[in-house]
């Protein structure tokens, strides 16, 4: 397969263009490949570089939630075993702030964890007991999401603090009470502190974001940033 | 047949005649100009509702209509196999040397392509859109065209940027792809003889009403143009699921007398709306190349489009308005073509249409494409089952087992039907008439059309 004519380097020739009319442009090929290909082409605009250390940080808010779990599980264990008295669990709370905008995960998620605490109810001995655990229980759920938002904004050393904490008394009460339970909780959590981590930071290496003139034109969000810049200058 | 540079050619592809479009179009175009200088040419394509079987189109063109009924957007059920038995059949009852096809959204095409391939013929690929990279269809649909070039003879795209585009998507190498644009029959679009004349301005757009085409920013820059221009009206044709929007903005900005709509305008009467008007607007959000462009171009008109994909390729500068796909800047550009308008001659544009596009050009740059092609060497299966291996880790192994199933069915076929069983189809060759233009074959294309 012969491609290459043999050029003759003479000044005279025209230079290559990259338009489509005219017909075959004189002294080259229809599968002439110029230096100016692909000099159009965008790889991975959009992909963020990511800081092992700062995932590693945003991934501890993730594991505050399993430790809330079995910090519960553990209540509502003590309080089956009645090594918990159940006027302990009526601590008055202020709620810091109505939930604004319920989704639908948190629906299923806040239901979830009414009926999981009505089962462990049912083993109970009395009615004050099912009250003050469905009442601890409705309490640490709600207000454990905005606890936790309230501390990250306030500081984030003491959110830090905080979420260690928080792992560390539940590791301790674990450990004294079932040591596999304890084997499993500290498995997942190194899981979601460290080893998810290194594994995002992994494969973003296989990003290949390829961008160019051949993509279709977002012009609505140009428009949509451009009104946001004009409602903000207004107000 | 003591000519060796003839060439016998099956053109493969869904979309085909009674269906209008730019593919549709292409091929018959570059059919009728094949034809004409002196090759064999069959196209092979699947049943559209009644018409079914072998026809013969103008110039002794036969159209071989394949029983598949279409399953999605115009395309046959992708079975892998089911075409292989019919394909041999047409190849050796045509003796084809060569298959090409088109558009890759077609199954059939690939599928062609395929069993081509394992038959052992050359094959030429034309892509004729711009597809992206990140969604969930073009990824797929980038991996099958992967496995359809890996073993390819040669490519055409019909832009620069398409070329850029579709060496991205499949991997191949730059050199075996060529850069050869489609081009517009000049003796049928010509300007209305007298200009249409008065103080108004007309501008016309000539498009599918959907997303894609741009009809959001027509909504957008429609009421912007005719806030500022009293004398200027515009003239819609087009049907699609934006139709509604557009309505609705003519209510709204009380336009009913200065925006027409046309709905769906058959393809016979294009020229007549094209004449109507001073300046052709295109606000496709991506395209290939725009035959729209082309066609208002060859009328006379001054055309204002968005600068995307091949589009800025298409026409020399002063033909041509170009604009960021934003509503701001369209209106800009649309003041800069009522501006430039009185020095523009459609006569003169039109006669310098003539001398940049043409058929006959592009059927003479694809047949030093077709002479390329089979002079590429034959390989066995081993070799060519290692290209398909290079596709990847996983997609390498299953090509390769598509393809040696594929070998295996058709060694069996051989056993079953043997080649020479299949009667050939003798060589009718109708006396050309040397007179009769392009225009005449296109009359005819829509004189059938308008039949059915």
């Amino acid at each position: 397969m012969d491609n290459n004519i043999a050029e003759n380097p003479s000044p005279t020739r025209a230079k290559w263009r990259k338009v489509a009319y005219g017909g075959m442009q004189p002294g080259f090929d229809d599968n002439h490949t110029d230096d100016s290909f692909l000099e159009g082409m965008v790889m991975n605009a959009n992909v963020v570089k990511r800081d092992m250390l700062k995932v590693m940080q945003d991934s501890v808010s993730i594991s505050q939630y399993p430790c809330i779990v079995v910090l519960v599980g553990l209540v509502w264990n003590y309080t089956l075993r009645s090594t918990l008295d159940e006027t302990s669990l009526l601590i008055n709370r202020r709620a810091p702030g109505a939930l604004k905008n319920p989704t639908l995960t948190s629906f299923i998620s806040l239901n979830v964890s009414v009926v999981a605490s009505v089962f462990i109810a049912s083993r109970l001995p009395s009615r004050l007991h099912v009250f003050a655990v469905m009442l601890f229980s409705l309490q640490v759920f709600l207000f454990a999401p905005l606890v936790t938002y309230c501390i990250k904004k306030y500081s984030f050393h003491l959110h830090l603090c905080f979420s260690f904490s928080l792992m560390a008394v539940t590791l301790a009460f674990v450990y004294t009470l079932h040591r596999l339970l304890f084997v499993l909780l500290l498995g997942l959590l190194v899981f979601v502190t460290v080893v998810c981590p290194y594994w995002l930071i992994r494969m973003q290496e296989y990003k290949f974001e390829i961008n160019g003139p051949w993509d279709e034109a977002n012009w609505l969000s140009f428009v949509l940033i451009l009104q946001i810049k004009i409602n903000s200058a207004n107000h | 047949m003591g000519d060796s540079k003839r060439h016998r050619i099956l053109m493969v592809s869904d979309f085909f005649y009674p269906n209008f479009g730019g593919v549709e179009n292409h091929i018959y175009l570059l059919s009728q100009c094949l034809l004409k200088l002196g090759h064999k040419v069959v196209v092979m394509t699947h049943a559209y509702g009644n018409r079914s079987g072998v026809r013969y189109m103008t110039g002794g063109l036969k159209v071989y209509y394949v029983p598949w009924k279409p399953f999605l957007l115009q395309n046959t059920l992708p079975t892998f196999y089911g075409t292989l038995p019919i394909i041999r059949t047409i190849l050796i009852r045509e003796q084809i040397s060569l298959v090409h096809g088109h558009q890759a959204f077609s199954t059939l095409c690939h599928e062609a392509l395929m069993h081509a391939r394992t038959m052992g013929y050359k094959v030429v690929f034309t892509d004729h859109s711009l597809y992206g990279f990140a969604d969930v269809g073009s990824i797929h649909m980038n991996k099958v065209l992967q496995f359809t070039l890996a073993d390819v003879s040669q490519a055409i795209c019909v832009s620069h940027t398409s070329k850029e585009n579709t060496v991205l998507r499949s991997g191949l190498p730059p050199e075996k792809v060529y850069v050869i644009p489609n081009a517009v029959d000049t003796a049928m679009f010509k300007p209305a003889a007298e200009r249409p004349s008065g103080n108004e301005i007309t501008i016309v757009v000539i498009s599918r009403l959907v997303y894609r085409k741009g009809a959001d920013l027509l909504v957008e820059v429609i009421p912007e143009v005719c806030r500022m221009y009293p004398n200027v009206r515009f003239i819609v044709g087009g049907d699609g699921p934006k139709r509604v929007r557009l309505e609705e903005m003519r209510e709204k900005h009380s336009l009913q007398d200065r925006v027409e709509m046309l709905g769906a305008v058959p393809h016979a009467q294009v020229r007549s709306v094209l004449i109507s008007g001073h300046i052709f607007l295109n606000s496709s959000l991506t395209e290939a190349f725009c035959i729209a462009i082309l066609e208002a171009a060859s009328c006379g008109l001054l055309t204002v489009s968005t600068r995307v994909g091949g589009v800025p390729e298409v026409l020399p500068d002063d033909m041509i308005v170009l604009a960021e796909p934003d509503p701001t800047d369209m209106v800009q550009a649309i003041k800069k073509a009522i501006s430039i308008l009185p020095m523009i001659d459609p006569q003169d544009m039109h006669n310098r249409m003539k001398k940049l596009y043409d058929w006959h050009d592009v059927a003479k740059r694809t047949e030093i494409v077709y002479d390329r092609a089979l002079k590429c060497s034959n390989q066995s299966l081993l070799e060519r089952l290692s290209r398909y291996l290079a596709c990847g880790a996983w997609a390498g192994k299953l090509f390769c087992l598509v393809m040696i199933i594929d070998f295996l069915l058709w060694r069996l076929l051989q056993l079953w039907k043997p080649a020479e069983d299949i009667e050939v189809v003798p060589d009718i060759v109708l006396s050309l008439d040397e007179d009769r233009g392009m225009s005449q074959d296109f009359q005819a294309f829509n004189e059938d059309h308008s039949l059915r």
